[in-house]
């Protein structure tokens, strides 16, 4: 994990130099924030596979949802739909994911369709840029009766670009710090 | 030639080839592919400005905007279950669009498009369906959605079609009414449902001013959002909208929902229906 992030900050720190000079994201430089945006996300989809098993204990399922609070600016919403209320739920991420914990499934599977669609990056008046990642999900819960419930789930998920200043050695160095936000989840017919 | 058509054999076939695997899951995810996943998406596939796996191309890159590869994208960003969008519609807007000596493109920042949201909101004990009107706005940098427009049912109750209301007798204010310290207001304010009898002509409530006002005094409370479209006017002589379709199949995504060769007049009129007005 801590050569994970000392590779993100050595690649963000290497971005910033050349964003710095220029606010406005090259193809070079999008596709940079991406992966670290995609990053974000797929430690996202981790923690939840993590939180949502029934193998994991307890005390470690609460330190998984302390962590992947930490992917998310404050107050981040998720809205959940489904096939048959196409009205939006809204339920901030940590009570999401204490609900997940709690599932009564014998066995959940939760998994993770390879495609993924990364729009692209818009400024916005406070200076951050922001984006959508788009991620499929399927989810498989079992009861002890062999009860199987079934959905596959759209996720569009809010990502935060902002620039930030770090001293290292003396210098203050620029870098991209990509944060994650409101997440719409929707329920397909796959 | 031969591979340039090769490329361009629509998403349907090239697709199912690429199932994924994805931990110990398995499965065909073409229809993901296929899918307009993102009204972000829906620009570039109309634009033709990224691959089948939903990479982006820039300008200099060989294929931004190809006019093969717009061709290949527009033929599945229609709803196809919408009998009113016939063929020789959506080939005579594909036509226009991609016409080599001046070809149409739809922008992001280009103004002219706008969303509309229907939300439920609380109001007096009841939950009711409200729809607001999002347009893009540039600000000092960047920029965001705001609202421009609402339109909710019991605020159009409440007011009178004034060319109805004359239908039944005029009533007004004299022309020396002036003279008597306006005391014949007493008649204007006598009836309720009369009241625009006594307004400027062709006067228009403002509800967006009236929601706000609502929403504050706690009248109004927001409870969910229920459906987005977006309605494009930036084609000349073109209205499309844009739905999400949430099915089964090939078809499936942010597709134009409706389509319409429309005149300068025509767009006015079609603007005053979408905004209840």
């Amino acid at each position: 994990m801590k050569i994970k992030i000392l590779f993100i900050l050595a690649l963000t720190i290497l971005l910033s130099n050349s964003i710095s000079a220029q606010d406005i994201l090259s193809k070079q430089r999008k596709a940079a924030i991406d992966s670290l945006a995609l990053e974000k996300v797929r430690d996202l989809s981790k923690y939840i596979s993590i939180i949502g098993s029934k193998k994991t204990p307890f005390s470690e399922a609460n330190r998984v949802i302390e962590r992947t609070l930490e992917l998310f600016v404050e107050d981040a919403q998720m809205g959940v739909s489904s096939l048959y209320r196409e009205e939006i739920k809204y339920y901030p991420v940590r009570k999401y994911l204490e609900r997940l914990m709690a599932l009564n499934y014998d066995k959940i599977t939760i998994k993770w369709y390879d495609i993924q669609y990364i729009s692209d990056l818009e400024l916005q008046p406070d200076g951050r840029y922001v984006g959508v990642i788009t991620i499929y999900q399927r989810f498989e819960g079992t009861t002890d009766d062999g009860m199987v419930y079934k959905d596959t789930t759209k996720k569009d998920i809010t990502v935060y670009v902002e620039k930030k200043q770090t001293q290292i050695s003396g210098r203050l160095i620029d870098f991209w710090d990509v944060l994650l936000g409101d997440i719409r989840v929707a329920e397909t017919q796959r | 030639m031969k591979h340039i058509l090769l490329f361009f054999i629509p998403l349907l076939f090239i697709l199912p080839l690429q199932g994924q695997i994805v931990e110990d899951f398995i499965d065909d995810e073409s229809d993901l592919y296929a899918a307009t996943k993102q009204v972000n998406q829906f620009f570039r596939r109309f634009n033709g400005e990224e691959d089948t796996k939903g990479v982006r191309y820039y300008p200099g890159d060989r294929m931004f905007r190809n006019a093969g590869l717009r061709k290949a994208y527009l033929e599945n960003l229609f709803n196809n279950e919408n009998p009113f969008i016939t063929p020789a519609l959506k080939d005579s807007f594909i036509g226009h669009i991609t016409d080599p000596r001046q070809p149409v493109y739809i922008e992001f920042h280009g103004g002219n498009w706008f969303a509309e949201v229907t939300t439920t909101f609380s109001f007096q004990g009841a939950e009711r369906y409200l729809t607001l009107f999002l347009q893009l706005e540039k600000d000092t940098i960047g920029s965001k959605w705001v609202i421009t427009n609402v339109f909710f049912e019991p605020f159009a109750k409440v007011f009178a079609d004034q060319d109805s209301l004359r239908n039944t007798g005029q009533k007004f204010l004299h022309p020396m009414s002036h003279e008597l310290d306006f005391m014949n207001l007493v008649r204007a304010f006598d009836k309720k449902e009369s009241l625009e009898h006594y307004v400027a002509w062709k006067y228009h409530p403002d509800y967006l001013t009236l929601f706000i006002y609502e929403y504050k005094r706690g009248n109004l409370v927001f409870k969910t959002v229920s459906r987005v479209k977006f309605h494009f006017f930036q084609v000349d002589g073109w209205y499309f909208e844009i739905s999400e379709f949430n099915r089964r199949g090939y078809n499936t995504g942010w597709l134009i929902s409706n389509l319409m060769k429309i005149s300068p007049e025509e767009k006015d009129i079609l603007m005053k229906y979408i905004y209840h007005e």
